[in-house]
This record gives C-alpha cells, structure tokens and sequence, in this order.
C-alpha cells in the first residue's frame, strides 16, 4: 500500500477535455463533449474519472475550454468527492490567459499553458488522458510497465480493425513493445504483423517522464510549423530520439485487447450504446470490482404499466424514473424519466432524460435528446427522406433528434 | 544589423550589457521592467533578448512565456544573479541560463551563438 503511495505521490493526472467535438454535432451544440450524455446515467468522462477513482488517482487536473460550464457543473454535482485536507482535489482548468493570451491551441498546447502546474507540483511522471472515452483501465497497471521498461513515454494500445484505424495514430512496434514507427490519421493504415486486418492504434493515453514532458512541450511551443497536439506532433517528434513504449491494453484476466471507444463521433456514440445491451455486452457496466460512477438523482423505481398487453422490453438498459405503457423496447437504451406511450416500438435508439414518446410512436436507429416531446404516432427512421428534411442523419443512417425542434404530429 | 533586447532593473547592469554588446556591433535597445518589455516585443523586430529574472513587478520567468507567445520562435537568455531558477521548468523555456558576472565574456559568447 505505501508503496501504491509513492507512486501516486509522484505522478499528475491531467484529463484533455477542451475539444469542440464538431463531428458529435448537434450533441455538442451547447456542452462539451465529455459532459453529454452516454449509457443512460453517465457522461462520457465519468468513464476517465471512474478509472481513476478505480485506480487510486484522487489528484485530477480537467483541462476544460469549450462549452466548460456543462463540464463544471457535472464535476460540481457528481465528481464532488474528493477532500482537501488529504491532498485529493479535481480542478478544471479552462484556459487562464497568464502566460499566454490565447485559447488552447491543440492538446500539446493545453498542457504547455498549464506548466506552472507541473511546475508547483514537481511530479516525476504525468498521466494524461482523454474525456470521451470508453473503457475500463488501470493506469497504474500501465505505470508499472512505463517504469520497468524505463520509458520516457508510453502510448496505451490497443488493436483496432484497419478500416476504421484512420481516425487515430498508428503504432508501429518491435518485438520489445517499442514503439519505432508512429503515423497519425494515415488514410491506408498499415496492419500489424501477423495480423492484417488490424492495426495498432493508440488510445490518446500517455504517460511521460515530467521532464522529457516539459522539454518537449517547450520546443513545440517554439516550433511555429507545429499545430500542437500530441498526435500529430508531439510522439512523431520524440519516436526514434526517445524511449517510446507502446503498453498493450488487455484485459487482465484473458490477455486478449481490451475494449475501448473513442465517442469522436455520431456514429461511433451510437455503436458504443449497442455495446452495452444484450445478455453479454461487448462492454459490460455491471462488474462490481471496477465500478462506474454517476450522478446520483432522486429518480422513483421505473414502472411498467400493462394494460392488456405486457410490456414488452428486451436487450435494453432502462433508467430509474422512467415511465413505460404496453410499449415494445429493443436494443435500447433510456435515461431517467423517459414516458412511453401504448402501442409504442422503439428499436436501437438512445434516449435522453425526460423524453416523452407518444402512443403508437415508432423509432428506430435514433438519439433523442433530454426532453424532446414524440407526438402520437410519430416515426423516426423508418422514412430516410422524411428524417433528413427535418433531422441530421449520420453517414451510418443514425437519426439524431435535437431538443431545439417541435415535433408536429403526422 | 541584429537587435537585441535588454531587460535589467539594475541601471548598471543594463547600461553595461548595452555598451558591451553595442562594441560588439549589434543595435540593443532596453527596458527596465518586464511590462515595458513586453511592449517592445511586440512592436520591435527582434533577433534576442536577455532577460533579467528578479524585477519588481512581473518577473522574467512570468515574462518570458509571455515573450514566447508574441513571438514563437524569438531568441532568449536568462541573465540572472541566481542559480536556483534553474530548476524551475518555467525557466527551460529560454535559450540559455546564464549567472550574472561583471566580465560579459559568457554573455556575448552566447549572443554570438545564438545569432550565428
């Protein structure tokens, strides 16, 4: 145990939650995006945070910009739970204008502003982590490794199918776990030995020697051909001039890759949800030893009401509070205080808070958000034509409902 | 003709390091405070500055970020009585870290390295 102290002791957790999240619009209209709504109760960063929490990580720096209040407010009401006066804190950090006038210009950029911090803290190792991804990950496991192999930098990885590898950076490695080769976002990325059909991808978590940290921040800041972010710059810059490791994030028990999803955008939010039903999720909320934290609320149990026929509800996670009449539900998943109507059929579609869908209203392949009103017999995904004039549909045929629109009845 | 600036509160010092430095052919221009600095930074072409740390007022570790972010790729020493700022990470930001000696041999010798 005191020497799990030693260890935190030395090391500072940041978490980059500053990003615009355009490619999750409308969700992000208003609200950052690890502050929206994911898996019924959560927000997206709670997964981070849980992790760290899980982890023993009490001491949390959130690099906030855009949209911040949503993300403030979330940390005030659900991350609230940490005590002063043992050393722990969460602070968000929005961009504080003392060194530099400017907004954070790329993930490099939000830490190289944030180097008094590093500086009062003296840590000898960062975490730094991402607010919108999902999984579930020890950090100190990954620390372990980070020292043993004496690393200046680690990059969690994990493998990732090819085709959908091109959003992240591609690891290239040698048969120690170094990383020798680092490609961001390539259109064609390369397959890993052995295994072609998937690449090597990193998971936007690193953990860095401060000062190797620090140097290299410094030259980025310097570098006025830089665009300042890790992916990009950063790690292509320190590959081969540094000990770079990539640490294979698996599941402890099996050995095989472990899951993880970066909700950078609609269609991935949505895959993600479908993730989390079924009698054997592919990412499983319910595992007592690494649990996840959310808001508490003062929601009533959910009440099923059946009037002649049952309520029919399968492969779903319905929230407290909810309210369901004679209604069908598949593969979805509802926050609190979500009220459907009889007759209703809502398959593979996520719905936020306070949703009221309508007798006879029909829904499929859709997010909903908080508060949006389903008129009676109303039909979301079942005519393209019908929800692209009204709604954005993602390129994967997701029709997203914003709450700043009326719904007319049919 | 490079140009550099010189941040001193020490009237001296600064008037010394200008001398020198002018012999030495460059156009130096200076300031007493890190705020008036500043200002220059912004409005004067500048190939360096040397910069003193202990000033009243905004320091130079506070000033020298502030440096970076008007101008990137802009050239600084820290020139300073003091060793102990070595170790604040603030400080790596600058080109150099020079001590504080009356014989400017150091200080020009890294000028002329750093505009070579």
């Amino acid at each position: 145990m005191t020497w799990i102290m030693e260890r935190l002791k030395e090391l500072t957790t940041i978490v980059m939650a500053g990003g615009k999240g355009e490619r999750l619009f409308p969700l992000t209209r208003d609200k950052a995006k690890p502050a929206i709504i994911f898996g019924g109760i959560y927000r997206i960063i709670d997964f981070t945070l849980s992790n760290c929490l899980n982890s023993g990580i009490r001491r949390i720096y959130v690099l906030s910009q855009y949209g911040s209040l949503s993300l403030d407010i979330h940390l005030r009401v659900t991350w609230d739970i940490f005590r002063a006066d043992l050393g722990e804190f969460i602070y968000s950090v929005p961009p504080q204008q003392i060194t530099v006038n400017r907004w954070y210009r790329g993930t490099a950029d939000s830490i190289y502003q944030n180097l008094k911090l590093l500086d009062e803290e003296r840590p000898k190792h960062v975490l730094i982590l991402s607010g919108d991804h999902v999984y579930k990950m020890d950090y100190l496991a990954m620390l372990d490794f980070h020292l043993a192999k004496g690393a200046d930098l680690t990059v969690a990885a994990v493998p990732a199918p090819r085709r959908e590898a091109s959003a992240f950076g591609i690891l290239h490695v040698d048969a120690d776990q170094r990383v020798i080769g680092f490609l961001e976002k390539p259109a064609d990325p390369p397959g890993m030995p052995g295994n072609p059909e998937m690449s090597l991808v990193s998971m936007g978590v690193y953990i860095f020697g401060a000062e190797t940290l620090v140097r290299e921040l410094i030259a980025d800041a310097k570098n006025q051909a830089s665009q300042h972010d890790f992916g990009r710059n950063i790690i292509p810059h320190m590959v081969g001039k540094r000990k770079v490791f990539a640490y294979n994030f698996v599941e402890q028990s099996t050995g095989k890759p472990a899951y993880w999803r970066d909700i950078g955008q609609l269609d991935a939010y949505f895959q993600a949800h479908m993730d989390l039903v079924g009698e054997r999720p592919v990412f499983d909320l319910y595992s007592e030893d690494w649990p996840m934290r959310s808001q508490l609320t003062l929601t009533p149990p959910t009440k099923y009401l059946s009037h002649k026929k049952p309520v029919d509800i399968t492969d779903s996670l319905i929230s407290s509070g909810c309210e369901l009449h004679e209604a069908k539900v598949k593969r979805s998943v509802l926050s609190p205080r979500v009220r459907v109507g009889k007759g209703a059929l809502i398959e593979e579609a996520i719905i936020w808070n306070n949703v009221r869908v309508g007798l006879g209203a029909k829904i499929r392949r859709a997010i909903i958000e908080d508060g949006v009103m389903i008129p009676p017999r109303f039909t979301i995904g079942y005519d393209p034509q019908a929800d692209a004039s009204r709604f954005p549909v993602t390129d994967g045929g997701v029709v997203v409902v914003p709450n700043n629109v009326t719904l007319e009845g049919p | 003709m490079k140009k550099i600036l010189v941040v001193d509160d020490d009237d001296a010092i600064r008037m010394l390091i200008e001398m020198e430095l002018k012999d030495e052919g460059y156009q130096v221009i200076t300031a007493s405070n890190a705020k008036d600095a500043l200002k220059l930074v912004e409005t004067e072409p500048l190939d360096l500055v040397i910069l003193d740390i202990r000033m009243p007022g905004m320091d130079g570790l506070e000033a020298l970020p502030r440096i970076l972010g008007i101008k990137e790729g802009l050239k600084v020493i820290l020139n300073t009585a003091y060793s102990q700022y070595q170790e604040s990470f603030m400080s790596w930001a600058a080109d150099a870290y020079l001590i504080k000696s009356a014989d400017l041999t150091e200080l020009k010798t890294k000028v002329k390295e750093l505009l070579a």
